[in-house]
């Protein structure tokens, strides 16, 4: 199976990198099981960073998308395609809307839901995240 | 030296001349002047970093070095046959080794020369490659999807063998400068090969497919070398034991050849021009 990166597409690149082995994944183009490049190969044939590509299999990793299993090296996780269809991003969107949308109807300004945000996200705040 | 092996040597140290510096320069002369007119840069630009003429002048440079070296090559024959005083050269009178090892490392040059070559012009077409789409394999690259693990086995246990046979022959006592050579060898050759399956893509246009039959031709070639320099190492240690003193020079000359057939020539047999893929270097060429 072929990845193909455009380094002049808006996407980043690790983004592509995450979003095309999730894709071959969800298209039975890879199996659970199957071995992944190592970072260095992937990073040196597309010319890019190895922290690119280490940040693409960082997240995948984290999503039960792949696995890393030492020396042996990397490969699909069991559970991925189940997994492969979870949109983080998109779950973090929805919270974040209901939970916004709570606070206006108590009436709470856009301005302070701001402040409150950047309060928990620095740490600053009692409850800190 | 004995006569049969004087002859032998004469014999055989023509053909070092002829297939280093005829034979297959002028088969690497052909496929440049082959691939030069069937993809032309109006074509296939991407091949082509620097004008046509550049290339047609590094053409003509390795086909006059390899001309004058050829020649070279014909005048230390003429001088060993029928000038040189050899006792006057090694204290037991046969013919030196040093006449096919200098002359073949001359030889090599023009190689040398090639190898620079081609590492310029794959700078030079990174450089200039304006393609923002990538392309790579997802799947892992390992030694041996390229090259049987018998016959890398059997290359280690050669280089054991040779450095085992070597110790055994000197009482155990090792042999540090020929045993350092060998080793140093080997290590060179797992580097190489280690960037050829490992390393970055040098070809910035090259198809998956070409990369992965390149490489698999590169590490036959430097598997071959490597069982030739241990079984050349063995016939050494045997050689300096017994005294075989008068085989140097044939043994020298057909070591140099044999490296050439097995680097060379391995790569051209496996490399056939007719199998590149040759697109990827016109205009409208996808990033490979």
């Amino acid at each position: 199976m072929e990845i193909v990166i455009d380094i002049d597409d808006t996407v980043p690149p690790f983004a592509q990198l995450i979003a095309q082995i999730k894709n071959a994944v969800l298209n039975d183009a890879l199996h659970p099981g199957d071995a992944l490049p190592s970072i260095r190969q992937l990073a040196g044939d597309l010319e890019l960073n190895h922290k690119t590509v280490a940040k693409a299999y960082r997240f995948l990793e984290r999503d039960s998308v792949i696995q890393t299993k030492g020396y042996r090296g990397t490969f699909i996780h069991p559970q991925a395609r189940a997994n492969s269809a979870v949109d983080l991003n998109a779950w973090v969107m929805t919270k974040l809307n209901k939970t916004i949308a709570t606070f206006r109807d108590a009436g709470v300004t856009d301005s302070e839901i701001r402040i409150a945000f950047g309060n928990v996200m620095n740490n600053r705040s009692n409850t800190g995240a | 030296m004995e006569t049969w092996a004087n002859n032998l040597f004469y014999i055989i140290f023509l053909g070092q001349i002829f297939l280093t510096s005829y034979y297959f320069p002028e088969k690497i002369l052909a496929r440049m002047r082959y691939v030069l007119a069937t993809y032309p840069p109006s074509t296939h630009p991407r091949l082509y970093p620097k004008p046509a003429e550049y290339y047609k002048t590094g053409q003509a440079t390795f086909r006059l070095a390899n001309r004058i070296i050829l020649v070279l090559g014909l005048v230390i024959l003429f001088a060993i046959v029928f000038v040189v005083d050899h006792s006057s050269f090694a204290d037991d009178g046969y013919i030196s080794e040093a006449w096919p090892v200098v002359y073949g490392m001359i030889q090599f040059l023009p190689l040398v020369y090639l190898e620079f070559s081609e590492f310029n012009q794959f700078k030079l077409m990174r450089q200039t490659n304006s393609a923002t789409s990538r392309k790579a394999e997802l799947r892992p690259r390992r030694l041996f999807d390229f090259i049987s693990p018998s016959l890398f086995g059997l290359a280690v246990i050669l280089y054991l063998t040779a450095v085992g046979l070597d110790l055994y022959l000197h009482q155990f006592v090792m042999n540090w400068g020929q045993n350092l050579w060998l080793t140093g060898g080997m290590l060179f050759f797992a580097v190489i090969g280690g960037i050829k399956v490992y390393g970055r893509k040098s070809n910035p246009h090259q198809s998956n497919l070409d990369r992965a039959r390149e490489t698999t031709a590169a590490l036959l070639s430097l598997t071959y070398l490597s069982i030739t320099i241990s079984i050349f190492y063995m016939f050494l240690s045997v050689d300096n034991v017994y005294n075989l003193d008068y085989l140097d020079a044939i043994l020298m000359s057909v070591y140099f050849q044999a490296i050439v057939l097995l680097s060379i020539g391995q790569l051209l047999r496996n490399l056939k021009l007719k199998d590149i893929n040759f697109d990827v270097y016109k205009d409208d060429a996808v990033a490979a």
